[in-house]
């Protein structure tokens, strides 16, 4: 494809794109996101290839592997243009028969629709499935319309317009004023106004000016980010671009954490074919703007996603944030104008130069802006991406989007903002998402991850788990973070052993209270988070780990036991073929035992032993164990 | 002196090399030269006299002969002009009970490299024959005798002038060259024996040259950049299958930066590995996602089945476990990636079957 030299180039290359897709309007679009892959998508989309060409129809119908669809907990999802049906969790057995009914016939495969729950009915299109149908998908929509590898398919949607017009018919600093006006804040999880940093980097006295992706999304649970750069990096390419335009910016970097190797490609793919077409480089569609793009990978490290981190990382050196004294914007990589932003926040830029401000303000509260992703992950039906608009509230999006707790047990509390964030409890589910409102209740927004919890879930265990991993991830700079951490796990860890004493919790407090107002970076001050949430709703759980020796959802190890019920085991032996220690054994009358000294509580007995019999139970450890 | 009868030689068995003939017609003289030069580790053949000498040393192609001058038979001195005939020319040390300095003297003239006066003392015989040995290296004669083509040692010592040529020629002392060549020998070795491997000298040194040459292509795709240290880690580690001391000293002097900020990154990263790495990775993901879904619990028991804890590798080198925060596949929690295949919530059955099979195999280490 030869190079666009300008706006209207462009155009005429979507055009004639456009009128390529109209004449096939049939398409088959696979989810290939890591999670689908993982469940075989690749497979189905090579069934269908070769299905498709047997049955003599790849004419009219086309096969596309499109990024994640964000329904993760039903795949691999298959969606049928232009009816857009819905199958899910669709499997290389099911081909046949969707080319033979639906493909041939118009006919839909029932069994592979989604059904609702409560009246059993099955629901046919993409957006009236209640997962897609309550979410506003603005950044997400066009993951399940393109295949990430293919530039064309991004033209063919739009994609760039917004570039060509910032380039053609505004000035940088009207299109800094209206990234301004539209109320954007970093998705990352700081919540800065977009527009204020990009001010503040384009006004330093300084060359050259640095624009930055961060795509380290350290945040486990969450993977917003990994599935925008997977399914759309255009987007983000596209956004970054525009932003290095209004600041003055010849050189971009993303910084893409090398555990998402297939957002790694998928990027380094779209960079070069962006080259290719003169979409970056020199003069880019005739403009006179210069600006190009390269890459660099983490390597493992959950601080280096801050952005002081990631500079030094960027520069070479080891990823350890400095005190910002003098922020990044002023004086970043190598000491120059550097603007960083979420991978989120750049890919939201294009819409807003598309559509406008006021659209843009249109969506969200009055304080937070536009729409957001979510990863809507842990004890709940429908894990996957969920995009919002600000406002939406956490009960919605739990309960509607994401079909309430697997079992229908209760639902016991919500944890946003990862490990900078906080738990809130049932009855703090009206609050809506926003960022204001979420840290007035002593969380934050952070990244995106909502993990649901439930009765089965213990808050001790939560606050001793965000506690390891920071002290574990924590740079060890500062004796606040580094020493304060390793004190509040050591704390954590005797209570969770039941080694609990009266005190420990002043003592917690207080060293909260330190680790908060005097560590050099925001991983250290937000890290008292998931241990003063927890504390706050879920006291009392803590005070039976520590006076009674008791987990009271069953989850710390050397509280727990299991046992098996003589009178409900029928010797199945189930439960002794799947113990990785051996240390089940068979009685003489059939019956299986557990021996205590060499379980290790891994829980495969429990899972394993078929429902009907239901003979292994989880007992306080007290129960079956005469020392602590 | 000299026994009469008619000995036949003893002739080694036809496989064993022969590095010095004994020619004299004395049995007792042969057997005790025999058994003093086996004693020095070397292989022996004999011979009675001269016209049998030749054929021996013909065939077994020695590279000292010893030659008893007074024996009865063709004169020790047409002996000696044969044997310079003959190719490869064997180095002579000459046995004589003459002790003049003139008999001395003629000896050499005819070829002899060294004289010794009966009665002969074991430790005299075994320098004598020492030091013909070394003279015949250096004259190039091996006992297998060398084929055409291949490296000998005149090719490789040619090679090794040059680069001290090469050396002096960038302000190298020669003191200063073989001393870092030294130290780098001792790090092949360092390195051989702290993997528990037993590998001969020159294996040893072939693999660090190896390892040293994969730093040196990634640092030059990567344009000598200092701040690309990071990417340059992960390539080599891509590469290696982990980050060996030698290869990370190499990497400092080579990209001009100090070994301590190499260290400082290396120690701090997650994803890289300072310890041999197995030949498949299996990486339990403990995200909050995987944590609240089971995932402690998936760890417990991918632990005990490879009988390794998180962090650590086998002693077979066939598995490394890791713990991981977060793969981004929280739908399928709590999730093992091995080798790059997502395992979403594997029964114990299906965990077996999988290391089971990968255990088998013959796999190819990084090492390409």
């Amino acid at each position: 494809m030869p190079k666009l030299n300008s706006p209207r180039d462009l155009s005429a290359l979507r055009s004639q794109l456009e009128a390529k897709s109209r004449a096939k309007p049939m398409m088959v679009t696979v989810c290939s996101g890591t999670g689908c892959l993982a469940c075989g998508a690749a497979s189905v989309t090579a069934e269908f290839k070769k299905q498709i060409e047997k049955a003599g129809l790849s004419e009219k119908v086309g096969v596309r592997a499109t990024g994640c669809h964000g329904f993760c907990e039903r795949g691999p999802i298959t969606v049928i243009e232009p009816q857009k049906i819905c199958y899910l969790a669709t499997k290389v057995a099911d081909v046949p028969e969707i080319i033979e009914q639906t493909l041939k016939n118009g006919a839909v495969v029932e069994r592979l629709l989604y059904q609702d729950p409560a009246t059993g009915k099955r629901v046919q299109r993409v957006e009236d499935i209640p997962f897609y149908k309550y979410q506003q998908r603005v950044l997400l929509v066009n993951n399940v319309r393109i295949d990430p590898t293919s530039i064309e398919d991004y033209i063919a949607v739009g994609g760039y317009a917004a570039l060509a017009k910032a380039l053609s018919e505004l000035k940088p600093e009207q299109v800094m004023q209206m990234v301004k006006e539209s109320g954007l804040r970093g998705r990352g999880g700081g919540g800065f106004p977009t527009g204020a940093k990009w001010e503040t980097t384009r006004n330093a006295p300084a060359e050259p000016k640095y624009v930055l992706v961060n795509a380290d999304e350290g945040d486990p649970g969450a993977y917003m980010d990994r599935s925008l750069l997977e399914g759309n990096p255009h987007s983000v390419i596209e956004g970054l671009t525009i932003g290095a335009f209004a600041i003055g910016a010849h050189e971009g970097i993303i910084y893409v954490r090398q555990e998402y190797p297939l957002a790694l490609q998928n990027t380094l793919t779209g960079l070069d074919r962006a080259r290719q077409l003169g979409l970056l480089g020199t003069n880019i569609l005739g403009s006179g703007f210069d600006f190009d793009v390269r890459v660099h990978r983490g390597a493992g490290a959950f601080v280096s996603g801050e952005s002081s981190a990631l500079m030094n990382a960027v520069e070479g050196h080891v990823g350890e944030p400095r005190p910002k004294y003098v922020h990044t914007s002023v004086k970043g990589l190598w000491d120059k104008p550097s603007c960083l932003n979420n991978v989120e926040t750049w890919a939201n830029v294009p819409f807003i130069i598309n559509q406008g401000v006021e659209w843009f303000r249109s969506l969200g509260t009055k304080g937070s802006k536009g729409t957001k992703i979510f990863s809507l992950v842990g004890k709940v039906k429908n894990t996957g991406l969920v995009e919002v608009p600000m406002g939406m509230s956490l009960r919605d999006i739990v309960f509607k989007i994401g079909a309430g707790i697997p079992g229908d047990k209760p639902f016991k509390a919500v944890q946003t903002g990862g490990p900078s964030g906080g738990v809130l409890p049932d009855k703090l589910l009206d609050l809506p998402v926003d960022f204001d409102e979420l840290t007035k209740a002593g969380s934050m927004m952070g990244s995106g991850g909502l993990i649901v919890m439930d009765e089965e879930t213990c808050m001790v265990d939560t606050a001793r788990y965000y506690t390891d991993f920071l002290a574990h991830e924590s740079c060890g700079k500062c004796v606040p973070c580094r020493e304060g951490l390793r004190q509040m796990l050591a704390i954590l860890n005797r209570i969770t052993t039941g080694k609990g004493e009266e005190g420990d919790l002043a003592l917690l407090e207080e060293l909260c209270s330190v680790t908060k107002v005097a560590s050099l970076c925001a991983l250290g001050q937000s890290s008292v988070n998931p241990v003063l949430s927890t504390l706050k709703y879920f006291r009392a759980e803590f005070e039976a780990h520590i006076r009674e020796k008791r987990c009271p959802a069953g989850v710390c190890k050397e509280l727990i036991a299991y046992e098996i019920d003589k009178a409900r085991c029928k010797g199945c032996g189930l439960c002794a073929k799947n113990c990785p220690t051996s240390a089940i054994t068979r009685t003489p009358s059939k019956v299986h035992e557990i021996h205590q000294d060499k379980c290790v509580r891994c829980g495969a007995c429990y899972t394993v032993c078929p429902a009907k019999f239901r003979a292994v139970a989880k007992v306080p450890a007290s129960k079956v164990r005469t020392a602590a | 002196m000299s026994d009469a009868r008619k000995r036949t030689g003893s002739m080694p068995d036809a496989d064993a090399k022969v590095d010095v003939v004994v020619i004299g017609d004395s049995e007792s003289m042969c057997k005790g030269c025999k058994q003093a030069l086996e004693g020095g580790g070397w292989g022996v053949g004999v011979a009675a006299d001269g016209d049998e000498g030749l054929q021996v040393v013909k065939k077994t192609r020695p590279r000292v002969v010893l030659l008893d001058l007074d024996g009865s038979g063709t004169p020790g001195t047409d002996v000696l002009a044969g044997l310079s005939r003959t190719d490869p020319s064997p180095v002579v040390v000459a046995v004589t009970g003459r002790g003049t300095v003139e008999a001395a003297v003629e000896c050499m003239r005819l070829g002899a490299f060294d004289v010794l006066a009966k009665p002969v003392a074991q430790a005299r015989l075994l320098d004598a024959v020492g030091r013909g040995m070394k003279l015949s290296e250096v004259r190039g004669i091996t006992a297998a005798g060398g084929k055409a083509g291949t490296r000998g040692k005149y090719d490789v010592l040619l090679e090794g002038l040059e680069v001290l040529s090469q050396s002096y020629a960038l302000g190298l002392e020669r003191q200063d060259f073989l001393e870092e060549l030294r130290h780098l020998e001792a790090e092949a070795r360092y390195h051989a024996e702290s993997l528990g491997q037993v590998k001969k000298r020159e294996k040893a040194i072939l693999d660090i040259v190896h390892d040293f040459k994969v730093v040196d292509d990634v640092v030059e795709k990567h344009g000598y950049r200092k701040d690309a240290l990071i990417q340059i880690l992960l390539d080599i580690q891509g590469r290696l299958n982990w980050l060996p001391g030698h290869a990370l000293r190499w990497l400092a002097a080579r990209l001009g930066v100090p070994v301590a900020d190499v260290c400082t990154i290396t120690s701090f990263y997650e994803a890289m590995s300072l310890t041999p790495r197995g030949r498949h990775l299996v990486e339990v993901c403990l995200g909050t996602a995987c944590h609240v879904r089971g995932g402690p619990e998936l760890l417990t028991k991918v632990s005990a089945l490879l009988g390794i804890k998180a962090g650590g590798t086998d002693l077979r080198g066939n598995f490394t476990l890791k713990t991981v925060h977060c793969l981004g596949c929280c739908a399928l929690a709590p999730v093992v990636k091995i080798d790059g295949d997502y395992h979403s919530n594997p029964t114990m059955d299906h965990l077996k079957k999988t290391f089971a099979e990968l255990s088998k195999e013959e796999t190819v280490t990084c090492q390409n």
